[in-house]
């Protein structure tokens, strides 16, 4: 065979934009993080790890660890099985699961800015529509359902919605209590992914062969959770692999509907990485903080990569 | 047991019908070919046996008790896919296992992890073992037991998708043109290895297929289905020598039955292309179409013969056999005869002689019924 060298021609383009707008910035953002440089600064000292140490000491940076990792930890698994549900659900419609679709897509198509400006004005405590919903279905229906009257441990004097009914509408202020705050962000955050799973999910159930699931039936599975056991489930293992790895990068990322609404509060209960990243790089000015943080949650992100890459891959693909 | 019948079954997709009023009894251990051209609803029928498919009306009896409203895991039959539809994600182990284990293993038995600690389990795990691997040795795939389907040739994989079939020994087999995805020599291969398997499990096969082929080597009866009815059932020999319509003559053959029209005169003495046909038909019909299978054409050079002429257009030379489609002069359609290699080839565009070689030939109505 002819030994050509015209291959090094094709790819050295591609390899030189990769280092230039990839590889070298991360570098460069490693470098940065063991300095005390700042943007605009003409010199910089070398630190060592001081930047990381203030990270794993401060409590700051403890709290953004933690708030990021509850948001990944509630938005992945909810969204992904709040997706598959959905779209099984959707997959046995007969009729109107265009409408169900398009609902549930929407909010991954409007811009996620203008989506938080509308779940501000949805969550305001005193004028917002939710807490005036509460406010006026004391005493009702929407009380008994709510305030889980209806389940036997749960009386009905002392259940959250009758407290709050009790002590002149003092119902929770969402994302103004730092009690709520997180748990509010990562409902809006579910409500925004899920409906970007389930058609991630409408897609692997259509390419499962339907003689599979003839063949169950033949076999002797005869209940619906025996046949999503032996082929449903197994068969979308790729595209809940995909489905899990997408939504746990995104939920890293997470950061405008947290510009929008909390800014980080309060009491640093939102304050997620991307968050701590802008705040502190671009709106503080402290590069070299922000670079430290970036490191981090690039480990992070090269660590889930693998782990995907190399252990659930293997079981997936068959 | 293993006795299947149907009873004036009609099924329609919208509205079309693709059932009509079919009626079909399956005896017990008989090897029974459903076979029809493309779309005309052989694999319809069978999942209605299998109780995957709902017939609009009409019965369905397995071993004597109505099965109408009983579902499909609960007819104890067991069906080999097309596809195969083996699961992709288990081992040919796994595949095996899995009718026994649903239909043996209880709901907490079946359980991950707690599963393990109920005590039958382990015993009803041993019978098991011994099922898969005496149903491996048999269709020889003992070593493929622990790769994935998709690690396997298309002939193993439709081996493993029998043995799944064959692991829990059910009342009847429902096979699905389980053949038409394999490469020519193994197909003919499996025919007979599917013939022996027959043989030697004494279970009732409902086999369904487009190849008459397949259809007239392996069945001990076939039922021609054409366009949702069932014009024949009888033994491949019988549905050959003796089709009971000019469609079931037609679609069964290879090459297609040459037909011909003929004048019947008031004795009954029928002619075609100047050729008499020695028996008398008893009928009162004037015109008629005459059915003849290219082996009863010869080729003759012997004038005396009755005969008439036509010229060779195409040459289809097998090795064993070489059939000529000539072109007769009056007629459009093209005539297949069959000719021996050892009398030597005839080139295209050469005039030949044709007659019978047998004077037998059958009578159809212009309708497509058979004067007998």
């Amino acid at each position: 065979m002819h030994h050509s060298k015209a291959h090094i021609w094709f790819v050295w383009p591609a390899i030189i934009l990769m280092i230039v707008i990839l590889i070298l910035p991360i570098f460069l953002a490693g470098g940065i993080s063991f300095t005390n440089y700042n943007l605009g600064n003409s010199s910089f000292e070398w630190v060592g790890t001081e930047n990381y140490e203030k990270m794993f000491s401060r409590k700051t940076y403890i709290k953004m660890i933690i708030s990021t990792a509850t948001y990944v930890l509630i938005v992945v698994p909810v969204s992904v099985v709040l997706g598959l549900v959905a779209a099984i659900m959707l997959n046995s419609l007969r009729f109107g699961a265009d409408i169900y679709k398009t609902i549930f897509f929407l909010p991954v198509m409007a811009t996620l800015l203008a989506m938080a400006i509308a779940w501000e004005f949805t969550l305001h405590p005193t004028l917002g529509i939710i807490n005036s919903f509460l406010a006026n279905g004391c005493g009702g229906i929407r009380e008994f359902i709510l305030g889980f009257h209806w389940l036997p441990w749960v009386s009905s004097e002392d259940s959250w919605y009758s407290v709050a009914c009790a002590n002149n509408m003092d119902f929770p202020y969402w994302l103004k209590d730092k009690k709520t705050a997180i748990w509010t962000i990562c409902f809006i955050g579910v409500w925004q992914a899920f409906g970007f799973n389930m058609v991630l999910y409408l897609a692997g159930l259509t390419s499962i062969p339907r003689e599979l699931y003839h063949a169950a039936e033949m076999d002797g599975a005869q209940s619906t959770w025996e046949q999503f056991k032996l082929v449903t489930w197994p068969m979308l293992g790729p595209t809940t692999l995909f489905v899990v790895t997408i939504t746990t990068i995104r939920s890293f990322q997470v950061f405008d509907t947290i510009e929008i609404l909390t800014k980080g509060g309060p009491a640093k209960t939102t304050y997620v990485m991307m968050y701590a990243i802008f705040e502190k790089a671009i709106q503080q000015n402290i590069t070299s903080i922000g670079a430290a943080i970036t490191v981090v949650f690039i480990i992070f992100i090269i660590l889930l990569t693998f782990f995907q890459r190399y252990v659930i891959e293997k079981r997936v693909h068959y | 047991m293993g006795t299947i019948s149907l009873k004036n079954i009609n099924k329609s997709f919208g509205s079309t019908e693709v059932l009509k009023q079919l009626s079909l009894d399956i005896q017990d251990g008989e090897f029974l070919t459903l076979v029809g051209p493309s779309g005309c609803g052989k694999s319809t029928l069978l999942k209605i046996i299998a109780g995957l498919e709902q017939q609009n009306s009409g019965d369905v009896i397995i071993d004597d008790k109505n099965v109408n409203s009983t579902r499909a895991s609960k007819r104890d039959l067991a069906m080999v896919f097309q596809s195969y539809a083996l699961y992709p994600h288990l081992t040919v182990r796994k595949n095996l296992e899995t009718p026994l284990k649903l239909r043996d293993y209880s709901f907490v038995e079946r359980l991950p992890l707690v599963g393990n600690f109920v005590p039958s389990r382990k015993e009803k795990k041993k019978s098991i073992d011994d099922l898969v691997f005496k149903t491996s040795e048999t269709l020889k795939i003992t070593e493929l037991l622990d790769r994935k389907p998709g690690q396997l040739s298309g002939g193993q994989r439709q081996r493993a998708a029998l043995g799944r079939a064959m692991v829990r020994e059910p009342v009847a087999f429902l096979m699905d043109e389980p053949l038409s995805n394999l490469d020519a020599a193994l197909r003919v291969h499996m025919r007979s290895e599917l013939s022996e398997l027959h043989n030697s499990l004494k279970t009732t096969f409902i086999y369904v297929t487009h190849d008459q082929a397949e259809a007239l080597t392996m069945s001990t009866r076939m039922a021609v289905m054409i366009d949702g009815e069932l014009l024949q059932l009888d033994t491949p020999s019988e549905v050959y020598n003796n089709p009971s319509s000019l469609r079931v003559a037609e679609f069964v053959g290879s090459p297609k039955i040459n037909t011909f029209a003929a004048q019947i005169s008031s004795d009954g003495s029928v002619e075609f292309m100047g050729i008499k046909l020695e028996r008398k038909f008893n009928t009162n019909s004037q015109k008629a179409l005459v059915a003849v299978r290219p082996e009863h054409l010869e080729i003759t050079k012997d004038s005396n013969k009755p005969a008439f002429e036509a010229t060779v257009s195409y040459r289809e030379n097998l090795g064993s056999d070489i059939f000529y489609h000539v072109q007769v002069d009056q007629s459009e359609s093209k005539i297949i005869v069959r000719g021996s290699p050892q009398a030597g080839l005839i080139s295209n565009g050469e005039t030949v002689r044709i007659s019978l070689s047998h004077a037998e030939a059958m009578l159809f109505e212009t309708s497509g019924e058979r004067i007998r």
